[in-house]
């Protein structure tokens, strides 16, 4: 299955920046979750799922996404997905975001912690 | 399948110059358990320590909770596949040391969560404050990789399990239970007419710090399928999961599923238990799609009236889970999910990431937003340093007097979605 990378994570770009397709996001968690909500309407499905992982969305300040490189007439249950995951990211931000000011040992796990998330996926995928 | 299980209840655990269990009393040499548990390339130096229902102790970060277990009779050895041979388990008897608990704690990453308190306000939301644990923290060497120590502090739990188990191996149950499952035809010829009902156990599978081992392979990797019910109390299943500490499965968990307890319990009376579909929960959508058909197809193919579903973790587990139901549902077998809810702090907020209309029977183990005071205790086993960056904490989560303000999600087992918990939720 033919994919991109949607990501804020360097060290996911750093890994598969040479072998696959990335669009690179200069912003938070969020940012990523929106910008892979445009390309869904636009007809690209998400290929995993927006909220992998059981860490918060209001802890990781990281967030990586495969999406589709091919449109699909039928993306109505990737639109329901991401308009859900995002209801759901800024339930947790509005309680509190935790991620502003993170000690940098910190930084590197949680890019550890989504790097492996979504190699998972990509393992999948290939 | 017919597996009888042994329960040796002991009353006290305490170091000693033997290992050996004598009256009610576990008595360990922590040399002895320290050279079981071995040496590993990843691991500077491990530390054991005994705390007690009732102590003034918090341990934390808690990363596994493990229930000492022998095979006395049958083939295979407990955590097959793990560090015992594969062989498939779940018949013959076995021997657990019941109110014991080998705890592994010790920072992997610098967020983990997991707390247990022994006493106090906290004690309350974490079943394993009600046993005697004996913790084993393990410090790993500098530049280890995470995942490189997640594994190794994974098998040292399961090493000092099963060490302290072997001493159960010839000792007098206090009281024995038998679990028996026949094969599908046989067991549907036993009951005619009591309604067929199957759990589907959904295991926590995303990668670092989320995956499930059944017998040994990373449940990520499997496709949903059959297991006899007394496979998981000889340890077939478990635990690699660090995060969610509310509403992760630790192994001890798999090992005492109160789902499977109680569907045993109305099993030939109420309802005829037919057995478990294990199946997992991925990162890629579309090994959800393939799990949950395989989940749905196999409940059709058993026959089966009813399904109970249960939930691991939090997020993208819920579209799991509502896939799950929603495909079972569709081919006309009942369903009853049991999750937990992030409904925000008033709990007023939807509470799953994922819905749908067939969804219409719901078990509840509680709001894992919900806001928490742990007072200070004498003793820390473990370190307290992270836990403003823990789920469910927040910058200033510990105070100076070392009392900790926290999301109940904080606290190991809190909410756990098999129903191990005191927690639930009612709709009036």
């Amino acid at each position: 299955m033919a994919f991109r990378i949607v990501t804020n994570n360097p060290q996911v770009q750093e890994h598969f920046g040479e072998r696959h397709q990335i669009h690179w996001i200069e912003g938070n968690y969020l940012a990523v979750l929106e910008f892979v909500r445009d390309e869904v309407h636009r007809g690209y499905p998400v290929l995993t799922h927006p909220l992998s992982g059981s860490i918060k969305p209001n802890e990781t300040p990281y967030k990586s996404i495969l999406l589709d490189t091919e449109k699909d007439q039928e993306i109505s249950s990737s639109v329901i997905m991401i308009e859900d995951s995002i209801i759901t990211a800024k339930k947790f931000i509005e309680i509190r975001d935790r991620t502003v000011g993170l000690r940098q040992d910190l930084l590197q796990d949680f890019q550890e912690i989504d790097y492996q998330l979504i190699k998972s996926g990509i393992e999948s995928a290939l | 399948m017919k597996l009888t299980l042994g329960k040796i209840f002991i009353e006290d655990v305490q170091f000693g110059k033997d290992t050996k269990v004598e009256g009610k009393t576990l008595f360990i040499n922590k040399d002895e358990l320290l050279d079981a548990v071995g040496e590993s390339e990843y691991i500077d130096n491990i530390d054991i320590d005994i705390t007690h229902p009732g102590d003034e102790v918090r341990i934390t970060p808690v990363k596994d909770v493990i229930e000492p277990r022998v095979k006395v009779d049958g083939p295979g050895g407990i955590f097959p596949g793990m560090i015992n041979k594969v062989q498939t388990v779940g018949s013959g008897k076995t021997h657990a040391l019941k109110n014991v608990a080998v705890v592994t704690a010790g920072k992997i990453v610098g967020f983990q969560e997991g707390i247990i308190d022994m006493t106090g306000p906290g004690a309350e939301y974490s079943p394993f404050s009600k046993t005697h644990n004996i913790v084993v923290v393990a410090n790993p060497r500098e530049d280890v990789k995470q995942y490189d120590h997640e594994a190794a502090v994974r098998q040292i739990g399961f090493k000092a399990a099963n060490f302290l188990g072997e001493l159960a191996k010839n000792l007098t149950p206090d009281e024995e239970i038998t679990y028996e499952t026949l094969p599908l035809l046989q067991g549907v010829e036993k009951y005619p007419d009591l309604p067929k009902v199957g759990y589907v156990y959904m295991l926590q599978t995303q990668g670092l710090l989320h995956d499930t081992y059944v017998y040994g392979v990373d449940a990520k990797k499997i496709i949903p399928t059959f297991m006899y019910p007394t496979e998981m109390m000889d340890g077939a299943i478990v635990s690699g999961n660090c995060v969610s500490a509310c509403d992760k499965n630790p192994t001890y968990v798999h090992q005492n599923n109160g789902i499977i307890e109680d569907l045993y319990e109305k099993h030939g009376k109420e309802i005829n238990f037919v057995g478990v579909i294990v199946t997992n929960e991925n990162v890629y959508l579309a090994d959800k799609e393939r799990s949950s058909d395989w989940t749905a197809k196999l409940t059709e193919y058993f026959g089966l009236d009813g399904v109970i579903v249960s939930q691991e973790g939090f997020g993208n587990p819920d579209t799991d889970l509502i896939m799950n139901c929603k495909k079972i549902e569709e081919k006309n077998i009942k369903t009853v999910i049991v999750t937990d809810e992030y409904a925000g702090r008033d709990g007023a907020s939807q509470s799953l990431a994922d819905a749908d209309p067939k969804a219409d029977a719901v078990v509840s183990n509680g709001n894992a937003n919900e806001v928490i005071v742990l007072p200070p205790m004498k003793k820390i086993i473990g370190m307290t340093d992270y836990v403003d960056s823990i789920a469910g904490g927040f910058d200033g989560s510990l105070r100076e007097d070392g009392s900790i303000e926290v999301e109940i999600q904080a606290i190991t087992g809190a909410t756990n979605e098999t129903g191990f918990v005191k927690l639930t939720a009612k709709e009036y």
